[in-house]
């Protein structure tokens, strides 16, 4: 069997109104603390904890869940991941979410934030039925450095790939290694320093519907570069540039709280977290 | 003088009729926020564009395509035709190159005809291909017998000279800046074929965030002369 520095499983089901764990097992530097439930529409929530504080060279964790049909939860994480000076072996995060029919996973960890000479690979396989959503959205800064210089990471490589019955619908491949190219330049960064990413997949996405979630956005975009465009099926995807957290934190909760409330009659979600 | 080389400068002819002239693949989205608009500015945006998205994108799916064909692993060729295609997130982008993938696939079929080509086609009529520009070219060379590094320096050269064609009429540039641009690219073409020699398969679809999200903005562009 592989050795995980943390593995992470966890299996959700609806009962009655109310998603609740099936299975839940994890070991080494990966774990989570009982459910929360924000508001009183049954939707679970998990705050992923790295009691480790960070990742260093070698790591390799694996996060696998299964939303059983109707089963709605939000997984996040306590606090920003951070991938600290890593000489040798990439550090490793493969995760894979199965959602079951009808089920629902907002996924919202906090940002990356990767030290000096970090190396860093993230690989996500998402495997959705038909009738299922997912809101999958991350956050990439430029990372720390002793000297309070950005960029100094040797890379971040990040891939998601979106299977919906089987069949690939979307394959996202980022790489930043600023040593290789000139992040500030046309094409990369350009002058931003933070990358904000979202990924919708749901049936009801719809040119129209996209362009609803552009106007509630437009009146936001002020000092940042947003690009927002359907998927080949079913979906959209977003992606910012902005120059902080907050301010990406907050455009994806435009985005966030729209979808709630269009489809889900929820109110924006809150996660309490400091 | 070997037979492919007249083959071969007839499908980097820009008067093939693959449509590749009303796409500009970010670079219009560019021109209009003031960011290219000279040679000097154009030269850098193509040299990322070259470096990103063809290396990792089309250029590493040329070298897949002719390792698919040598293993007769057809199954892999799909594989990649659909991995390439949703890969492209921005829409404009993506169904461009469907469509310059499709007449190239029309183009192949008419002029070098093979079993091959006709099962991609009918794939596309189906629904179940999409058809790639890179992937077209790459089984038409392939068919031809051209050595892997020269079909995908070909590929490359024909991409880079259709974006030289589009950037004088849209930035606008002289013609001699044009091809000058053009000149000068044909050693950094090498560098890149180098590059994609050494490539793991897992670096296949990186993309560089700026470009993909200039792609994307293209859609709510206003005035344009460019699909994408």
């Amino acid at each position: 069997m592989e050795k995980w520095t943390g593995i992470l499983q966890l299996v959700m089901e609806k009962k009655k109104e109310k998603t609740v764990t099936k299975t839940v097992y994890f070991q080494g530097a990966l774990k989570v603390l009982r459910p929360n439930y924000l508001d009183n529409s049954g939707q679970a929530c998990f705050f992923i904890i790295n009691p480790g504080g960070g990742y260093v060279g070698g790591d390799r964790y694996r996060i696998e869940v299964t939303l059983e049909e109707q089963a709605e939860l939000i997984l996040t994480t306590q606090s920003a991941t951070k991938v600290y000076r890593t000489p040798k072996t990439p550090v490793l995060q493969e995760t894979e979410f199965i959602l079951k029919k009808g089920s629902v996973l907002e996924y919202i960890p906090d940002p990356l934030i990767a030290y000096r000479n970090a190396k860093y690979n993230q690989n996500t396989v998402i495997r959705m039925e038909k009738g299922s959503t997912l809101l999958y959205t991350d956050i990439l800064t430029p990372g720390w450095s002793p000297d309070g210089e950005w960029f100094k990471y040797d890379h971040l490589r990040l891939k998601n790939e979106i299977y919906l019955e089987e069949q690939l619908i979307a394959f996202d491949h980022l790489k930043l290694q600023p040593s290789d190219s000139q992040v500030d330049e046309i094409g990369f960064m350009e002058n931003y320093t933070h990358l904000g990413s979202m990924i919708v997949v749901d049936e009801r996405c719809s040119t129209s519907f996209l362009n609803q979630l552009y106007e509630e956005l437009e009146s936001h975009i002020i000092d940042c570069k947003i690009g927002v465009s359907m998927l080949y099926e079913s979906g959209f995807t977003i992606r910012i540039l902005a120059s902080s957290t907050q301010q990406i934190e907050k455009l994806l909760a435009v985005c966030t709280s729209f979808i709630r409330r269009e489809w889900f009659t929820k109110k924006p979600m809150l996660l309490r977290k400091y | 003088m070997t037979n492919y080389f007249l083959s071969l400068l007839q499908l980097c002819d820009s008067n093939l009729p693959t449509g590749g002239f009303s796409h500009s693949f970010g670079l219009e989205t560019y021109i209009q926020e003031n960011k290219v608009q000279d040679k000097a500015s154009f030269a850098k945006w193509l040299r990322m564009y070259l470096d990103e998205q063809l290396v990792y994108s089309d250029g590493l799916a040329c070298r897949l395509v002719y390792e698919a064909l040598e293993n007769n692993d057809l199954a892999k060729l799909w594989e990649l035709d659909r991995r390439i295609t949703v890969q492209n997130l921005p829409r404009e982008t993506r169904e461009g190159t469907n469509k310059i993938g499709e007449r190239m696939l029309t183009i192949g079929v008419d002029l070098y005809a093979s079993p091959l080509l006709q099962t991609y086609k009918r794939r596309v009529l189906e629904s179940v291909s999409f058809a790639h520009p890179a992937i077209v070219f790459s089984i038409i060379a392939f068919q031809l017998e051209v050595p892997q590094k020269l079909g995908i320096s070909a590929y490359l050269y024909s991409s880079i000279s259709g974006l030289v064609q589009n950037a004088v009429r849209g930035i606008p540039l002289g013609q001699t800046a044009g091809q000058q641009v053009l000149r000068e690219f044909q050693s950094y073409i090498q560098e890149a074929v180098d590059k994609i020699e050494n490539l793991a398969e897992e670096d296949f679809g990186a993309v560089a965030p700026g470009l993909e999200i200039a792609q994307m903005k293209h859609e709510r562009v206003n005035i344009r002369i460019f699909m994408s």
